[in-house]
């Protein structure tokens, strides 16, 4: 093809003039001036009146005056174009009648392409709407651009963006001038027991400085936000912001709230005001805002710059840079550390856009899904074209016989494109309905935290790049067969009588390439789909440290103000533990402070008594436990003893250590009877405490995190108000929850029970994120490789079809079956091979961005990278086989007397 | 006097075969050689031009006048001189044939022409 007749194909197939009016044959107007002006030198010449002659020279031009031909020139166009636009328009109906008619001829390859697309636009859908609900809309504040989060980072430590010590925040709002303000919210929802409106009601309550609403930008829907005066305690009752939700649900949504005092872990709040549906600070799905209620004297206290609970974030004065911003916040971070050395040696301190902070480890999980429906939509397209390219082939004496009656190319390509522009409007829209479904779907099932934001949903974003998605797969699986289509040529296909397979070798080769990329795309998709499924099943295999079975967890706030001295809690704990050791089928209870497999627990660093070695700079986890923790959990005693009803107040101060504790700091010695404080560099004030046991190690956090040096205090010694009472029983640990609930109301009818889980669940939820993520890949790679193997067999299928006389012949000739049957498969098993290499190695290339996705295995895990090709191909071998079997029984007598 | 149909080009052929000439030195040819019984229009007669030289019979070129001003030439190529050899023959053939036919005289009308 000469790029001239492209360049009119591609005039031809969009409709355009072939050529440009006034510019069909260039100088024709200066040749007619030239032919007049002889015509009336000429007449001049032979003595007529010059204007005379020129009237006779236009009169002899013909019907075309000047005038009048630039006249019909411009109408013609006119007509050409609107002639055009009603042709192309009755063409498009035409040809999408015709489409729909040819679908429908074929119901079950329609409704296979069209539920094929669906699905893939469908999963498109769905995870782009969480992409572009986290990723890509703007946060619902005012300004959100010019907002930060800020961090503190320590080398010693090992933080990178660690929450902020208060102390540290009160001096950088003061004295970074680049920041207009900076707020901040104590990083947790404390669980908060609302009374006085019916049952006692759990609500997820957090606290925060006064002035975060003023620098987030957002007002009061009723009544007012707080103020930043509100950030420290006075003598007032102390101000409480309502969510929308909360105000709606559980007040009714009555407006004279404001002003009006409720009941929270038993303490008397005024209600300030009620904040819009779609505020919620980010990460956290807050209930209720309280005041962090500092007290003013706190500000120089020691534990104040010590102690790292608070997520500060600023708002950028306008105007200000961000570099402007670093280097005023590096400067207060130096002078902090020269003036506090004890608690700032090497703290340092960051920011980043508010955005990036939301998104977190979320970018991660989302982008991976995104690019791989993104592959499974490829995939789909490949098999579609390879699909339509076949039945093109199908139909191409049809097309030689339109094209030699003097059809058009253009006109062919056009309607095999509106054939595949049918294909993809159906599995469009069946896919954005799927998509919205899907959408929901992927919302439920999803496990907490893995998307931080609450409302995702369609959006005209998402239609949008449906719709854009829907339009390029048209394009991408209807180009191949539209050139096909007009490529023939009339006479070799229409002479060929149908035998010959040189016509269609161009098709063939189209087809056969489609195939490998789709074989190599699947195998990329599955490939990362199979590191996942590894990664996920070494993280099952892993023991947290417990045995997770028949035991349930229930979690209960004491409420500070009716539980004011760790007599009180301790009687509190000891009754709830003894009245369900009493009921049916408990084997043993105990309280810990924090489960295994959640959020860690406090943190300090110590120091061993009468050691000169340097203060270890190791931030060691905290648990309080009661005496039972560790049978009841079934964590095995390494050495020592475990803790006693004896280890009580007034009684030798006592600790358990875990193993990870002792194999890092005592290797080479017995920990057992050692005395530590919970201080780096022990003072007077210091509390020493006596290791007496060794306990096996329990996974906190995520099963992923291994386990790290903890210590257990007796709840005796160290009283927590907030506990989580563990049960083991005999029978299902989920039939005592009722009774559970009875013996709390018996026990203090004002609490609530923060949540009642088995440990089972408790375990599962730890795997929930990488369970979801893995169960999604697999789908998507599950869908995604199905499709390849049917591009397999399609393309293997259309090989014999078209080889059958030759199968006949040879079987005629006493080719074995076996021998056929090579011939066929050998054909399906090159592209295979072909696809596979290529995917290979571009998972190779790719699934390192899998990384941090991953445990325990490399992003080229030999196995994995051994194991998926070598299932793809077998199933290829298998798809190819069908119709190999099929060829090589084909009854000579009867292909050669078919034609 | 009108031209019969399609036999502007095998005219406008024969005058060229005479040398390079422009559009309306053509004309005037024809009015001549008719002795002023073909009356062509100029329009007609462009459009034939070009029709004739897109079909590469003729080759046009612009040149200049007796009077110095540009025209377009056109010559007649190797293959239009092919071509008017066969055309003379056939225009020739069919004009004697148009002549047979309008000669015949019918039996039923005798005395009528």
């Amino acid at each position: 093809m000469n790029p001239r007749e492209i360049r009119s194909g591609v005039r031809r197939v969009f409709g355009l003039a072939l050529r440009r009016p006034g510019a069909s044959v260039p100088g024709a107007d200066a040749e007619l001036e030239s032919m007049i002006t002889e015509h009336v030198e000429h007449l001049v010449a032979r003595g007529a009146d010059p204007a005379a002659a020129r009237a006779e020279a236009l009169r002899a031009l013909g019907d075309s005056t000047l005038g009048a031909r630039s006249g019909v020139r411009s109408s013609a166009a006119h007509r050409e174009r609107t002639l055009w636009w009603r042709e192309a328009v009755r063409e498009f109906f035409a040809d999408a009648r015709y489409g729909i008619r040819t679908l429908r001829r074929s119901p079950s390859f329609s409704i296979a392409a069209i539920l094929t697309l669906a699905l893939a636009i469908g999963a498109n859908t769905a995870i782009f709407s969480a992409v572009s609900a986290v990723i890509l809309r703007p946060l619902r504040y005012a300004a959100p651009d010019r907002l930060v989060s800020l961090y503190e980072t320590n080398p010693d430590f090992g933080w990178t963006e660690a929450e902020v010590a208060p102390a540290n925040y009160l001096d950088w709002r003061e004295q970074v001038s680049s920041f207009e303000d900076v707020a901040a919210w104590n990083n947790f929802n404390g669980a908060a027991t609302l009374t006085g409106y019916g049952e006692p009601r759990l609500l997820n309550a957090v606290s925060v400085t006064g002035n975060l609403f003023s620098v987030l930008g957002v007002r009061a829907v009723i009544g007012r936000t707080l103020d930043s005066t509100e950030t420290w305690r006075s003598g007032a009752q102390f101000p409480v912001v309502l969510s929308y939700r909360v105000w709606r649900d559980v007040f009714g949504g009555d407006s004279g709230i404001v002003n009006r005092s409720i009941v929270l872990n038993g303490r008397s709040l005024s209600v300030a005001g009620v904040v819009p549906e779609s505020f919620t600070i980010p990460g956290l799905d807050s209930d209720i805002y309280s005041s962090v209620n500092w007290p003013r004297e706190d500000r120089a206290a020691v534990f104040f710059r010590r102690a790292h609970f608070v997520r500060p974030v600023a708002r950028l004065k306008p105007g200000a840079t961000r570099e402007q911003a670093d280097a005023e916040l590096q400067t207060v971070v130096t002078r902090l550390q020269s003036q506090y050395p004890e608690t700032n040696t090497h703290m340092g301190a960051g920011f980043k856009p508010l955005h990036d902070f939301l998104v977190g480890n979320t970018r991660e999980p989302l982008l991976v899904m995104f690019a791989a429906v993104g592959v499974l939509l490829l995939i789909a397209c490949a098999n579609i074209a390879n699909l339509l390219l076949v039945r093109a082939a199908g139909r191409q004496r049809e097309a030689a016989l339109r094209l030699a009656l003097g059809a058009g190319r253009g006109r062919l390509a056009r309607q095999a494109f509106t054939e595949s522009a049918v294909l993809a409007l159906a599995g469009g829209l069946a896919g954005i309905a799927l998509g919205w479904w899907g959408t929901r779907v992927f919302v439920a099932l999803q496990p907490p935290g893995l998307i931080p934001v609450r409302d995702i949903a369609m959006s005209w974003t998402v239609l949008g790049y449906v719709s854009a998605v829907t339009a390029v797969s048209a394009v991408a699986f209807g180009v191949a067969p539209a050139l096909w289509m007009t490529r023939r040529v009339p006479a070799d296909v229409l002479k060929d009588d149908g035998r010959s397979t040189t016509g269609s070798v161009r098709a063939r080769r189209w087809g056969e390439l489609l195939l490998v990329g789709e074989v190599a795309l699947s195998v990329t998709l599955a490939l990362g789909a199979g590191l996942l499924v590894r990664s996920y099943s070494e993280l099952r295999l892993v023991h947290p440290g417990f045995e997770s079975a028949g035991v349930l967890a229930a979690t209960i706030n004491l409420p500070g103000t009716r539980y004011d001295s760790a007599f009180k809690v301790e009687q509190f704990f000891n009754g709830l533990e003894q009245r369900t050791a009493a009921l049916p089928g408990v084997v043993a209870t105990a309280s810990v402070s924090q489960l295994p497999l959640t959020t860690p627990a406090w943190s300090s660093q110590f120091s061993v008594l009468a050691r000169n070695a340097p203060p270890s700079t190791e931030q060691v986890r905290h648990r309080e436990v009661t005496p039972r923790y560790h049978e009841v959990m079934r964590v095995p005693l390494r050495s020592g003893r475990l803790l006693a009803s004896t280890d009580g107040v007034g009684s030798r101060n006592v600790v358990l250590i875990n193993e990870a504790f002792a194999r890092k700091h005592f290797p080479d010695e017995n920990p057992i009877g050692l005395t530590i404080s919970f201080d780096r560099v022990p003072d007077a004030t210091s509390v020493w405490r006596t290791i007496v046991g060794v306990v096996g190690d329990e996974r906190l956090g995520t099963m992923a995190v291994a386990p790290v040096p903890e210590f257990f205090e007796p709840l005796a010694q160290e009283p927590r108000q907030g506990m989580t009472l563990v049960v083991r029983t005999s029978g299902d640990p989920a039939a005592l929850t009722p009774a559970l609930r009875r013996i709390v109301a018996e026990l203090d009818p004002a609490l609530a029970i923060v949540s009642v889980r088995t440990m089972e669940s408790v375990r599962s939820a730890a795997l929930a994120r990488d369970r979801f993520l893995t169960t999604l890949m697999l789908a998507f790679a599950g869908v995604g490789v199905a499709l390849g193997i049917v591009g397999v067999y399609g393309v293997v299928a259309q090989l014999v079809r078209r080889r059958r006389r030759e199968m006949g012949i040879r079987v005629a000739l006493g080719a074995g079956a076996r021998q056929v049957q090579w011939l066929i498969v050998r054909h399906g098993l090159v592209l295979t091979l072909t696809g596979v290499v290529v995917g290979v190695g571009a998972a190779l290339a790719l699934t390192g961005a899998l990384r941090t996705l991953l445990y325990e295995v490399t992003p080229a895990d030999p196995m994995t990278f051994a194991l998926v090709p070598l299932l793809v191909v077998a199933s290829a071998l298998a798809a190819s086989w069908i119709p190999a079997l099929r060829a090589s029984r084909t009854a000579p007598t009867e292909v050669l007397r078919a034609d | 006097m009108a031209l019969i149909r399609g036999t502007l080009d095998v005219l406008v052929l024969k005058a060229v075969s005479w040398g390079p000439m422009h559009g309306f030195e053509i004309t005037r040819w024809l009015a001549d050689r008719s002795e002023g019984q073909f009356q062509i229009e100029n329009a007609a007669l462009l459009q034939a031009l070009h029709r004739l030289e897109e079909r590469e019979l003729l080759a046009g070129e612009w040149g200049v006048t007796e009077n110095n001003r540009n025209a377009r030439y056109y010559t007649l190529t190797t293959t239009g001189r092919t071509q008017l050899r066969a055309d003379s023959v056939s225009v020739r053939q069919s004009v004697a044939a148009l002549a047979t036919i309008l000669d015949a005289r019918s039996p039923g009308l005798r005395g009528a022409l």
